[in-house]
């Protein structure tokens, strides 16, 4: 039996039904990313001092360098922008404010705490996963060291432990979560001097940032940044200044996985689509089996004596 | 009574129930505090809230109500923010300083916002905690005090520091016990020149006068505004014109463009006259300074040319026009115990200097004199003169 023509839409309906039977999948993403109970951070760039105090925060909290607090109050590394390393979850620096020289903005980095992370969806084995409150966090057990997270995260945020030749760790703020199952605040928030970081769920803080730049128009850009790129982040900052200026990425609103998991699902969905396609292909050897038989010219000499 | 007319009774009272106005409906009614969208609660923890007991809430409410008078004069000199000590010292705060000088600008209301009338309330009693997750909006006490403080010091001074402001708890205790200045303690306000012009500002050098074009008029009249004569003889303090001023209006003029006063004539008519007055400044040409002698008549010399105004024009500002005698201001029968009449025009000799003044100034100071109370000879002033004439001082 060919594959004829009814065969063909079959197999096809089959593979329609799986992409539909995905779409319910993508739903859940979007209830996820409006989940009540999602923490935030909102940082208020017009508010940081650049006193560096949330680098020595989150080094006590991670028990990164364990260097003194001294070692965070040297100014001279704002002379070249820094990036977030494995012994630093965290860096703050400084950008140039066109409006006041003497007043240059800072700005401080970390995970951005993705409502719809690349890292979760690229990690092959759960090691890095949402919380139930949105932090996204990571368990070294699982890892096996692909490294697939730091090449998915839109933020370059992941770092990796290469100096550690047997028990390497990818290593990231992971929002402080043991802190927060014991109450605490996390460790930055908890440091900031003027508290430019204010730590609440993430509904509550989108009203307040706007409320700030709907109450001081003039302060701040009408803009959140962390609200709708990439999806949303837990993270949410206000400026003074576009952020494209103050080294933040210009991102879409669309989130990373939103494209690749959608396919990757539909394949693997409950295993049906990899059953109906060695099904499929099953089907196909069985029917030629059956059919008009492919003789081997080699063979049909070999077996010629016999006639 | 009938089982009809009980349930029109009980019909009427849930209607009236329902529609009888509530307290916050009759204020959102009446427009009250000028804001339709009052709500009682919103603003007063009692229900019957009185002029005499307002029961305002103490902390941030939609209306901002601040019951904090102008004036240091019962605040503490110096507070120790000690509440939060952890990785610095803690922070010693010149109150009376940031007071006085807060006279220039917004008020004792920039900080103590919020402050119902009555007690002043602390810090701490708003901003309580590390922060509030019921109000995120409102920063905890660390977040409070810094911001605060960083708010005006990051606009004028550019520092941030830890250590302006967190300064060593030795250092200070030193210069409080050796018995220095409580303001001179502060670090970084060690070179003030205190009690200069009603505040605790260090001097400031202005020009002498500012030119001001009338901008209504192209071409039009200027304005000569005489600066250093207002302050150093007419005696004004800075605060008398300077109020709501930024500090960074002059400690970072880059940021912050001169502040342009919306009615010019506000600050005049304290003391002038302006509303028919227009000639009075708005000349074609600039003017001189102010003379007494040529405003008035009287020549200010020697001893009253060093007086201030207002210690001969007792009444105040506007100063007005005083009878020029000597016992106007001096009383009857004046006169300085260690007088040189030299300083008269006329060094009186020997003799003379042994009779009393009323002898030849029988029609009082400052009057011709006459000779003939002891002289018979016909004698008289100025053709015959009791010493020598020399030049008036």
């Amino acid at each position: 039996m060919k594959l004829n023509r009814r065969g063909f839409f079959q197999v096809m309906a089959a593979g329609t039904a799986t992409a539909l039977a995905s779409q319910p999948a993508q739903a859940s993403d979007q209830a996820q990313a409006s989940n009540p109970n999602s923490i935030g951070m909102l940082v208020d760039t017009t508010e940081c001092i650049g006193c560096r105090k949330c680098e020595f925060a989150c080094d006590m909290a991670n028990n990164l360098t364990g260097q003194p607090v001294k070692a965070f109050e040297d100014m001279k590394v704002y002379d070249r922008e820094r990036r977030m390393s494995e012994n630093a979850f965290t860096v703050v620096n400084r950008y140039a404010n066109p409006e006041d020289s003497n007043r240059p903005i800072y700005v401080k980095s970390q995970c951005m705490h993705c409502l719809k992370p690349g890292c979760t969806s690229a990690c092959l084995v759960g090691a890095l996963r949402v919380g139930d409150n949105g932090a996204v966090v990571y368990d070294a057990w699982k890892c096996l060291g692909c490294r697939y997270c730091m090449v998915a995260c839109p933020f370059q945020v992941p770092m990796y432990e290469y100096d550690d030749p047997l028990t390497p760790r990818v290593r990231k703020c992971e929002f402080c979560h043991t802190r927060l199952e014991e109450g605490k605040l996390p460790a930055c928030a908890e440091m900031c001097p003027p508290m430019a970081l204010t730590f609440g769920s993430r509904e509550e803080l989108l009203k307040l940032a706007h409320k700030k730049i709907e109450s001081n128009p003039d302060r701040y850009i009408d803009h959140v940044y962390g609200e709708k790129e990439v999806g949303g982040t837990s993270w949410l900052y206000l400026a003074s200044r576009e952020f494209e200026k103050t080294g933040f990425l210009k991102l879409g609103e669309g989130a990373v996985p939103s494209l690749t998991e959608p396919i990757q699902h539909a394949i693997f969905k409950l295993g049906l689509p990899p059953l109906a396609l060695y099904g499929l292909l099953g089907a196909m050897m069985w029917t030629y089996r059956n059919g008009d038989e492919y003789i081997d010219p080699g063979e049909s000499e070999e077996t010629d004596p016999s006639a | 009574m009938c089982k009809n007319c009980l349930l029109v009774v009980a019909l009427l009272l849930v209607i009236s129930s329902v529609f009888w106005p509530n307290p916050s409906a009759i204020e959102a009614a009446d427009g009250v505090h000028g804001d339709p969208q009052a709500r009682c609660k919103n603003c007063h923890s009692c229900e019957k809230p009185t002029h005499e007991n307002p029961c305002l809430l103490k902390c941030e409410r939609p209306k901002e109500v601040s019951g904090i008078p102008d004036s240091a004069t019962h605040g503490p000199d110096v507070i120790f923010l000690d509440q939060l000590v952890g990785l610095y010292e803690p922070v010693y705060f010149p109150h009376k300083l940031h007071a006085d000088m807060e006279k220039m600008g917004e008020g004792c209301a920039v900080c103590h916002h919020h402050n119902p009338p009555g007690r002043i309330l602390a810090c701490r009693e708003c901003h309580g905690g590390p922060s509030n997750p019921a109000n995120l909006g409102q920063p905890g006490l660390k977040g409070a005090y810094h911001r605060q403080c960083l708010g005006c010091h990051r606009e004028w001074s550019h520092k941030t520091d830890c250590n302006v402001c967190h300064a060593k708890r030795s250092e200070i205790a030193g210069k409080i016990a050796a018995g220095t200045a409580i303001a001179n303690a502060s670090p970084g306000m060690q070179d003030t020149n205190f009690d200069i012009m009603g505040s605790l500002h260090p001097n400031i050098e202005t020009p002498k006068k500012y030119v001001y074009k009338t901008p209504e008029v192209p071409d039009g009249p200027i304005v000569t505004f005489h600066h250093k004569e207002h302050t150093d003889l007419f005696g004004l303090k800075c605060v008398d014109c300077h109020r709501k001023e930024s500090c960074a209006r002059c400690h970072d003029p880059q940021s912050h463009p001169p502040h342009v006063r919306n009615d010019p004539h506000q600050d005049c008519e304290k003391c002038h006259d302006v509303a028919d007055n227009c000639a009075l400044c708005h000349v074609q040409e600039e003017t001189k300074g102010f003379n007494h002698e040529t405003r008035t008549g009287f020549p200010l010399k020697t001893f009253h040319q060093q007086l201030a105004c207002a210690q001969c024009h007792k009444e105040g500002r506007p100063f007005k026009k005083l009878d020029p005698a000597c016992q106007n201001c001096h009383g009857e029968g004046w006169i300085p115990k260690d007088f040189d009449h030299a300083r008269a025009g006329v060094k009186l000799d020997e003799t003379h200097q042994q009779a009393d003044c009323k002898d030849c100034h029988t029609e009082g100071l400052g009057k011709p004199s006459t000779c003939s109370g002891c002289h018979d000879d016909g004698k008289a002033f100025p053709g015959s003169v009791p010493g020598t004439v020399v030049q008036p001082r």
